[in-house]
């Protein structure tokens, strides 16, 4: 197993940040995937697994978020959670 | 220091700490479990986690599919958020490591949670407090029905209190009690006065202002309540709790001579129970019988049917008690505000309950279970002086009906070879203003009447007396009250029939020479009253009465009338007219 954790950098770009809907978003598109995925802002870590976790970092729009993940589907799954970030979590402003 | 005024239901001055029962205000106390009882807080939190789970994504599926799954996402995230691992490791923690009570856990990390969101302005705020509420009213309603099993003194305080609620209080630590909603008349109050502790109702809104475990003094005369009181404030009710006390220790003096007037004329003085044990408080205060023994308390707080053993266990226990005096049992009066938790089958949601089938018309459409109470206080009546009433008859018809189903299971007992008294008094309630303008029908196929004003004052003045809204229409001084109380008593003694009155306004002393005026020779009272009644009749003459009631029955309306009487107990017994 690949431990050294791929990271990718995302910047929050949708108006409410990232809330209940979007965090649940997250979480079910990572537990798809075979790997362990952690949102870092400001040195406060949240699982993805963990919609509390995720809401209390404070993401909200304009800030730069740190995702890290680690396992045998790390790469893509990093992608993919960059990608919703990107992508506004595919919800309608 | 908060002074919040309601309606003073059941007299007498409490202090104590509040148990407050309601989740609504989101005011629960801080509370911690014995030691030794975290493993079982732990269980109980778990439920209720679980059991909130089940109820999220109960409204998920239901929101999903009428509103598509973009709505009902919201409740899938709150339903995630519960099985948030680092979440409840920590409630988890705060229970085992600083014994709080698993709702004092839930408050306190879902308000570091709700502060948080705050601080980062997340709009996911409200999420969390809707969280936290519903797992409170899951923990609360289990733990509302622990309310028999107190470990200390409390004065309790919710929203409302079931008649089951009520019924199961542990009188034993229950100083008194409160509720935001209700009115004089309403089963809490009458509850509250049965059990003797003071109580207020109809306050409003409350439950944000105080958290358990504050001091709080309920005054059940002026039916204030005063949250957090000062030092000065609890000095001066100490006080006044303690000349209290004085008082009844000097009416309690009169227990053993009879509520004579002093022209000689004696006022029968009996008592209104709910409960077995208080024949006790009536014997001890030398009440002449029970006026009014409502039944229907052995329906309340219990998920079975009482069988006929149950109540005929009750029935002796106050039958015997009471020797050779009168016990008036009333078959039960269910229904309106006292629902049993009972099946009833096809009884239909109610949308006018107090005018719906209620009373003698349930116990009409569920013969079995009347059939049941009435052999019971028929094999009762061996056992001493019984006397049979039948709630809220408003027919002769009905009237008639009750009486055929008594003469059954008369001939059942007969057949059966169970003794019962043959010449036991059959009588029923005056409470439906029909029946006044019928009065004189009824009074040919009675032994007795009752006049229950409570109800006859509601469907006289077409007042829902635990609306607060329209409650200061609900007023026993009002004339046309009065004028119907005239009536029967009048109708009864054309025929000499026994007429007593056992409402809430027999116990309300302003009433007393008014209704002693009017002809009554006996009045039914709860037994906390009975020495102060008794103590007025001791000092008025039935002439002074009588001419009281002219001037009384000529006002035109129940300020005036209240007004006049208070000025006359106060001239003619100045000692309780206060």
């Amino acid at each position: 197993m690949n431990q050294t954790p791929i990271t990718r950098t995302v910047t929050v770009v949708n108006r409410q940040g990232l809330h209940a809907r979007a965090a649940l978003a997250v979480a079910n598109l990572v537990r798809q995937f075979d790997a362990k995925v952690t949102l870092i802002l400001d040195g406060q870590r949240a699982e993805t697994t963990e919609i509390l976790q995720m809401l209390s970092l404070g993401a909200s729009r304009g800030r730069t978020v740190l995702v890290e993940s680690v396992g045998p589907n790390a790469e893509t799954v990093a992608d993919a959670v960059a990608g919703l970030f990107a992508n506004k979590f595919y919800e309608e402003e | 220091m908060k002074k919040l005024q309601g309606i003073a239901v059941s007299s007498g001055v409490a202090i104590g700490q509040a148990l407050v029962l309601d989740y609504e205000g989101l005011s629960l106390p801080r509370r911690l479990v014995m030691s030794g009882q975290e493993a079982r807080e732990v269980e109980r939190l778990d439920q209720a986690v679980a059991a909130t789970c089940r109820e999220i994504t109960r409204d998920r599926d239901t929101v999903s599919l009428e509103l598509g799954e973009k709505y009902g996402a919201i409740f899938e995230s709150h339903f995630q958020i519960l099985q948030d691992t680092k979440l409840l490791g920590e409630l988890r923690n705060l229970i085992l490591q600083q014994r709080l009570s698993a709702e004092s856990a839930v408050q306190e990390v879902m308000r570091r949670y709700a502060e948080v969101f705050e601080k980062i302005q997340s709009r996911n705020l409200g999420d969390i407090i809707d969280i936290e509420r519903r797992m409170l009213k899951t923990l609360v309603g289990r733990r509302r029905e622990d309310l028999s099993k107190l470990d200390a003194p409390v004065l309790v305080l919710a929203h409302n209190l079931t008649p089951s609620e009520t019924a199961n209080l542990d009188t034993n630590f229950v100083l008194g009690f409160v509720t935001e909603i209700g009115g004089p008349g309403s089963h809490t109050a009458i509850v509250a006065a049965a059990l003797e502790i003071p109580a207020v109702v109809g306050i409003g809104s409350m439950l944000d202002q105080v958290a358990s475990g504050d001091t709080v003094i309920i005054d059940g005369d002026k039916g204030l309540v005063i949250v957090q009181p000062d030092e000065t404030t609890i000095a001066r009710y100490r006080i006044e709790r303690e000349q209290l006390r004085n008082q009844a220790t000097r009416l309690e003096a009169l227990s053993g001579k009879p509520a004579e007037t002093q022209d000689g004329v004696r006022i029968e003085l009996l008592a209104n129970i709910e409960f077995p044990h208080e024949v006790e408080h009536c014997i001890a205060r030398g009440a002449d019988g029970i006026g009014l023994y409502r039944t229907e308390f052995l329906y309340l707080g219990h998920p079975v049917e009482p069988d006929e053993e149950a109540h005929f266990l009750a029935y002796t226990q106050v039958v015997q008690s009471m020797g050779a005096k009168p016990v008036t049992i009333r078959t039960f009066d269910l229904g309106a505000d006292k629902t049993p938790s009972l099946p009833m089958p096809d009884r239909e949601e109610e949308r006018n309950p107090a005018l719906g089938q209620r009373s003698i018309r349930l116990s009409l459409r569920y013969l079995p279970m009347f059939r049941t109470q009435l052999r019971a206080a028929l094999r009762a009546s061996v056992q001493g002086n019984v006397r049979l009433m039948f709630p809220l008859i408003s027919t002769l018809h009905e009237l008639r009906q009750a009486k055929m189903i008594l003469a059954d299971v008369m001939e059942d007992l007969d057949e059966a070879g169970i003794p019962f008294d043959r010449t036991l008094p059959v009588g029923m309630m005056v409470e439906v203003p029909a029946v006044v303008m019928m009065i004189d029908h009824f009074v040919d196929e009675v032994d007795f009447l009752s006049i229950g004003t409570n109800d006859l004052i509601q469907y006289t003045l077409a007042v829902d007396r635990s609306n607060k809204d329209v409650v200061w229409l609900y007023n026993a001084a009002d004339p046309a009250v009065l004028k119907l109380i005239v009536r029967t008593i009048e109708a009864a003694r054309r025929r000499s029939l026994p007429v007593n009155l056992c409402g809430q306004m027999s116990s309300s002393p302003i009433y007393t020479m008014l209704l002693v005026g009017m002809g009554l020779r006996q009045l039914s009272v709860p037994p906390s009253t009975l020495p102060e009644i008794k103590s007025i009749c001791r000092n008025v003459t039935v002439t002074q009465c009588e001419h009281i009631a002219r001037h009384a029955l000529t006002l035109e309306n129940a300020r005036d009338v209240k007004s006049y009487l208070r000025g006359e107990l106060k001239k003619w017994v100045p000692e309780i007219g206060f």
